[in-house]
């Protein structure tokens, strides 16, 4: 590992308050794409299960679109190409437009995962007990398969935070932009880079713990053999 | 069990041939580097330049890939007149400067020549003066850089553009839009995302006149400083640098760098 010298705490210091700003948005994008995502995520994964055709169809387009495009390119057709055309938005929202809908591509895939996993025998009991298919959807299958995918969920959720940091291309200052910013500034590497990755290490770890009492919350009607 | 191992073999093989034909590349460019600064007399040498190709009209890029502009005619005739080759290799503006250390021999990237450049690099001689213009839509009431407080502005990130923005409207100003190339500073303008865009006098000028369905004008403000480009070579690589210095005066007494100029700016005042 190659040292540039001490590190210049007085830079770290100087920039704290950039820092913090970046780190912020960074989790306003974040959050917004996942919460929008996760609902988006669950009518889509509905979707894809659904034996209506033309829903089934949609479901299936849509994550394949979602997926099999780079975020990258998303994030900019939607900011120069998809949004200017529809009307007048602050860049902000390009960037919540493209990272909750990509979001929702992987989010539908593991919801749908989810759902697939519940015992068949469920739906066919809540069937024979009058219900419908959306009613046994609602009441008793989605939440059962919701349980089951808090770890994935999780996990995309802390992906998305670091994949937030593409909609620098944009020129929205986020952590890592600002971090490039800092470099850009002051050449110096360890002292601008460094209070990134112990940011993003902070958040994720913070996200993680959510993860884990979510699990242990919901896991508490969960029968202990 | 006996599937798995054979599985992770398989991944171990595939990583390892991956690996080896990246050291191989390696070693093979390695050659190539310490050929280019062997003393043979007979032997021409070809210098890797490194230019950020999204920078009408000093480089751009045309669509069979030949990277082209007045930056490379500029290096061209140089190269003839000192009797070496160039190979043009295009390099993302973040990255351009940390390519001098090892990948590049040359940047020529309308590269403005600043104290803080000259730290990591030798610039040669100015080649070209230039300034910051600002770009505003025809409608639009700016006409000074300090009529941009209050305002949004897009420029190209790290350049002198950038520099001259964080210096009049303070480093924090959080009305300054930076992006990695300068068409998508432009493009934000036209989008109407921000009020006004900053960038490089030749560039501004030749997008205006590639883009009149833009419908944006020019302000220019004395408080941007005169700067002069220069094309950068490793640190101490002085032996390069006057080449590249010998090779600016001679096409500039032969003439041959008035033509360039006149090719992209018309005559010179």
């Amino acid at each position: 590992m190659m040292t540039l010298g001490v590190i210049r705490f007085d830079i770290i210091t100087d920039y704290a308050p950039m820092f913090l700003k970046g780190a912020w948005l960074t989790l306003e994008l974040t959050s917004v794409a996942v919460s929008v995502g996760t609902v988006l995520g669950l009518i889509i994964s509905l979707c894809s299960l659904s034996p209506n055709k033309s829903l089934n169809w949609f479901g299936r387009v849509y994550v394949d679109l979602f997926r099999g495009t780079p975020l990258l390119v998303q994030i900019i057709i939607f900011h120069y190409a998809v949004l200017p055309s529809i009307g007048d938005f602050p860049t902000i929202v390009s960037g919540f437009v493209a990272l909750s809908l990509n979001s929702a591509a992987y989010i539908a895939e593991i919801f749908r995962a989810g759902i697939q996993s519940i015992d068949r025998g469920q739906m066919e009991a809540s069937r024979s007990l009058g219900m419908t298919y959306a009613q046994s959807m609602k009441y008793i299958i989605v939440p059962q398969a919701f349980k089951r995918v808090i770890p994935p969920l999780g996990n995309e959720f802390i992906a998305m935070l670091k994949d937030s940091s593409l909609v620098s291309v944009i020129s929205l200052q986020e952590l890592a932009f600002t971090g490039t910013i800092v470099m850009g500034d002051t050449a110096r590497v360890w002292e601008a880079l460094l209070p990134v990755a112990a940011l993003y290490l902070i958040m994720t770890l913070i996200l993680s713990q959510f993860v884990a009492y979510l699990e242990r919350r919901f896991g508490k009607s969960d029968i202990r053999a | 069990m006996k599937r798995f191992l054979k599985v992770i073999t398989l991944c171990i093989m595939v990583l390892g041939m991956v690996l080896v034909t990246g050291c191989g590349q390696k070693a093979a460019t390695e050659g190539g580097n310490t050929q280019a600064t062997d003393k043979t007399a007979n032997e021409v040498k070809t210098y890797k330049v490194g230019t950020d190709a999204s920078y009408a009209p000093f480089e751009s890029i045309k669509p069979s890939g030949e990277i082209v502009g007045f930056d490379i005619d500029v290096l061209n005739a140089v190269a003839k007149a000192e009797g070496f080759k160039v190979e043009y290799v295009n390099t993302a503006w973040s990255g351009i400067f940390a390519s001098i250390k090892e990948k590049n021999d040359m940047l020529i990237s309308a590269i403005t020549i600043t104290p803080d450049r000259a730290k990591e690099m030798d610039f040669s001689d100015p080649y070209f003066e230039s300034t910051n213009y600002i770009a505003i839509p025809e409608n639009s009431t700016i006409s000074s850089v300090d009529d941009l407080k209050g305002k949004n502005v897009s420029v190209q990130q790290g350049t002198t553009g950038d520099e001259a923005l964080k210096k009049f409207l303070g480093k924090d100003y959080a009305g300054i839009k930076r992006f990695p190339n300068n068409p998508a500073a432009f493009l934000e303008l036209r989008n109407n995302k921000v009020d006004a865009a900053v960038a490089d006098s030749g560039v501004v000028l030749i997008y205006l006149k590639e883009n009149p369905e833009a419908k944006l004008k020019i302000v220019t403000d004395a408080k941007f400083d005169k700067e002069f480009y220069g094309i950068a070579v490793r640190k101490g690589n002085t032996e390069l640098k006057e080449k590249i210095n010998s090779g600016i005066n001679k096409i500039k007494a032969s003439g041959e760098y008035d033509k360039i100029f006149e090719k992209y700016f018309g005559k010179q005042q």
